[in-house]
């Protein structure tokens, strides 16, 4: 006994037992923690959404109602008349990809006060979505920030909309907000994939006499299609799930509710748990599929740029490879030379 | 090195001690409720003499609200410090931990449900029937209406469960020089009145007549509350019949019923008597407004008189009406009780009777709905600032025996939630009085027929 714990204890001190620890250790806590604070909350959810019943409601008297909930999802208009409202957000996410990408690439070359440009522009997302409400509500105001600004510019006060009030222009006033918000930090993101494109490939474009939109297009595009793809995706589903902005802005009221929030009134106010929890599953499978059918469209799409970059990639291998034998070769004839 | 491997160290055990604290709560609670099956040894709500009784006990208890501005000391009125030096000249041992938050109603359901929960809290809205589980009672009903008012306000079984601390009444808060600037001498009485009112106001003042603050949201739900007493005179209305109204939103005709209060909304919002830009309204800063001046009347509990009040300089100038609606030539308030606060059922008995002694004393010795501008909780006091002259305070009766949830759940199946933070449905009902895509008739029907569809999966009977 007393030999087996000392072998046992020996076994830790050794190279190979701290090895097998260590690698326990950091595949244990996280799995724990992502099992405990993720998966088994998701299962209650997916649980909760076959029952009828309130959050105080103690467990033996939830009513199981089997798939109802579900049904009710897709019966209700509000449900998926919130979604049509995503539509609104998928836009503003297009046209913050497409601002980040061109200001990415603008500011990856070498331009004057770049730093101050990229901190300025990344400053948004640094504020609190609930400060970003308050900002937003006063900057929206009748008479307030834009309306100002607007009539500085010569517009007058009576043509213009009110910003939350009119429902045809709402929604876009949030859409403006959020793509305010978060522009910056996909630029960033941007930015950095640029950066690891090398720059020799820069200069023998150039040498070519390609042009800057010739070089962004066939060098830069390319290269960084991964986190752009990344970036679509997460845009997409982000707009699906558009929360933040209408919920701290406009409280959903004035049909800017979208799914999220609709959601999360049914869950709160009235209570519906069950509902609620069938809604989220059904966002779940919505974005689950729109991410399928991306990853399909975008194999499609990228599939030519995908064999060049194959290529790109198997030509710089070869080059490596060739630099390589060259400085064996040199080695060699060092040695050579030397004995 | 070392340093790093006592860092890993103290992250490890943080995590262990979080996750162990989970577990935990469970195991005391359960604990703490077979402790109290036994629990003859506590002294009731009646039997406790305030002053004399318990001076010594020692105990720290935590309590759970939603008044925000008395944590502050900028507030106009007592703050919580002020009440809690003036229990602890008398039972210096109990010391009473006050949190407050402003998004009470939703977060208190959170710590309920998260079975470790505050020793006082301020019941949130949750089934009638569930009350045991979380709250001990403090009594029969008999008992305690002979020691408060709005006893049964959070009642199941005859228990009495909750205790407020203050009660108001429901009434409209406006300015009352804007009023007289405008030429108007006495308070309007009908809906037609009042829209008069408003338009002369529009007319002769630079005011917002009616200031909807639609963008809190609460503060729209608050229009539930006068579709009871006020808007019928009928005790019985809101608990009771409304559950077995047929159509309970359709037009009666004689200017009075839940028809009548939307209406005057609607009406108000479609002649262009409310502020010109609902979405962008402040509720901290329409309390200024009122005060100057800038807003004639708000749609608001009595509670809010003080905080109007203590927005600025004109004190005397913010008056409080009765909501204008007259059956049979009388008005009606509703008088109901604030907040109640339950005492957790899971606490150690020494805490459960410090809590009893804390809540008796700010129901009775505190002067807290002296001080708020509410009425009187104990029955042994009549004070009050609130003067209604010539109108009814009626409370709303509690539901009938076995209906305590029915009216829960017809709120929640219908997503109507009448006096149940229907929020959004007046909301709508602005924007459609504002846009003009639909009459509020069409509105009222659409309502009709949530309703009906509610009283039917629910079961409840026609009657009225």
């Amino acid at each position: 006994m007393a030999t087996a714990l000392e072998n046992s204890k020996k076994w830790i001190r050794s190279r190979k037992g701290q090895q097998v620890l260590i690698c326990v250790g950091f595949t244990v806590i996280p799995l724990l923690l992502l099992f405990v604070f993720t998966y088994l909350p998701f299962g209650q959810m997916v649980k909760f959404s076959f029952y009828k019943m309130k959050y105080s409601t103690p467990v033996d008297k939830r009513v199981f109602v089997g798939w109802k909930n579900y049904i009710d999802v897709f019966n209700r208009k509000d449900c998926f008349g919130a979604l049509k409202l995503s539509l609104y957000y998928c836009f503003g996410a297009i046209m913050q990809l497409v601002l980040s990408l061109y200001l990415a690439t603008v500011l990856s070359f070498k331009v004057k006060g770049g730093n101050i440009f990229k901190g300025l522009m990344f400053f948004p997302y640094l504020i609190s979505g609930i400060a970003i409400g308050f900002i937003f509500k006063f900057f929206y105001t009748r008479g307030f920030v834009l309306d100002t600004l607007l009539a500085g510019l010569g517009i007058n006060l009576e043509s213009l909309p009110y910003w939350l009030k009119d429902q045809k222009v709402n929604n876009w006033s949030l859409v403006a907000t959020s793509v305010w918000r978060y522009f910056g930090q996909n630029m960033v993101l941007f930015i950095g994939a640029i950066m690891s494109v090398d720059a020799e490939l820069y200069e023998a474009a150039q040498l070519d006499g390609a042009n800057r939109f010739q070089q962004f297009k066939n060098i830069i595009l390319p290269s960084i299609k991964t986190i752009v793809t990344l970036n679509i995706i997460l845009s997409i589903t982000g707009s699906l799930s558009a929360f933040e902005q209408p919920y701290v802005i406009t409280n959903g009221a004035n049909g800017t509710g979208t799914y999220f929030v609709v959601m999360n009134e049914i869950a709160h106010t009235s209570q519906k748990v069950g509902l609620a929890s069938a809604m989220a599953v059904v966002l779940l499978m919505i974005i689950f599929g729109c991410t399928i059918l991306q990853k399909l469209f975008f194999k499609y799409i990228f599939r030519d740029a995908n064999s060049e970059d194959e290529s790109y990639a198997a030509k710089r291998a070869k080059q490596k490879a060739q630099k390589k034998a060259d400085k064996e070769s040199k080695k060699a004839l060092r040695a050579v030379k030397a004995a | 090195m070392k340093r790093k491997k006592v860092l890993a160290l103290a992250l490890a055990s943080t995590m262990l001690v979080a996750m162990m604290g989970c577990g935990n709560t469970s195991e005391s609670s359960n604990s703490g409720a077979s402790e109290n099956e036994g629990a003859a040894d506590l002294t009731s709500y009646e039997d406790i003499v305030l002053g004399e009784d318990f001076t010594d006990l020692e105990a720290t208890i935590t309590m759970f609200n939603n008044r925000t501005d008395l944590d502050s000391d900028d507030y106009g009125g007592v703050t919580w410090k002020e009440y809690l030096a003036a229990f602890n000249e008398v039972y210096p041992n109990i010391t009473v931990k006050i949190t407050t938050d402003t998004n009470y109603a939703d977060d208190a359901l959170t710590h309920l449900q998260s079975g470790d929960y505050e020793t006082i809290m301020g019941i949130p809205a949750i089934d009638s029937a569930d009350f045991s589980t979380y709250f001990i009672s403090y009594g029969d009903l008999e008992t305690m209406s002979k020691q408060i008012n709005y006893a049964d306000e959070k009642m199941y079984q005859q228990e009495v469960y909750g205790v407020p601390f203050t009660a108001t009444t429901q009434g409209i808060v406006y300015n009352k020089k804007v009023f007289a600037d405008a030429g108007i001498t006495e308070t309007p009485k009908t809906p037609d009145e009042f829209i008069d009112a408003l338009k002369q106001i529009k007319e002769n003042t630079d005011a917002i007549p009616l200031y909807t603050n639609y963008a809190a949201g609460w503060t729209m739900g608050v229009w539930d509350m006068y579709t009871g007493v006020s808007a019928t005179g009928d005790e019985e209305y809101a608990n009771q019949k409304l559950l077995h109204t047929k159509d309970p939103f359709k037009d009666y005709g004689d200017n009075t019923h839940p028809y009548s209060v939307y209406k005057i909304l609607y009406d108000a919002v479609a002649e262009g008597l409310t502020e010109d830009d609902y979405t962008t309204t402040d509720w901290e800063g329409c309390k200024g407004m009122m005060n100057n001046g800038e807003i004639a009347c708000m749609v608001l509990g009595s509670w809010a008189v003080p905080q109007m009040k203590a927005a600025g300089p004109n004190v005397d100038d913010i008056g409080y009406m009765a909501f204008p609606i007259t059956i049979d030539g009388k008005q009606y308030a509703k008088a109901g009780a604030d907040y109640c606060f339950g005492i957790n059922v899971n606490a150690p008995t020494d805490e459960q009777q410090a809590a009893l002694v804390f809540v008796k004393w700010m129901a009775e010795e505190s002067g807290y709905s002296y001080n708020e501008d509410g009425l009187p909780v104990a029955t042994k006091n009549t004070e009050t600032k609130l003067s209604f002259d010539g109108v009814d305070f009626i409370d709303d009766a509690p539901s009938i025996d076995g209906e305590e949830d029915l009216l829960n759940e017809l709120n929640a199946e219908s997503e109507l939630n009448v006096n149940n933070g229907g929020d959004r449905k007046i909301q709508e009902l602005i924007e459609h009085a504002s846009i003009g895509d639909m009459t509020f008739d069409e509105i009222m029907d659409s309502w009709n027929q949530l309703w009906t569809d509610a009283q039917d999966v629910c079961g409840a009977e026609i009657q009225y």
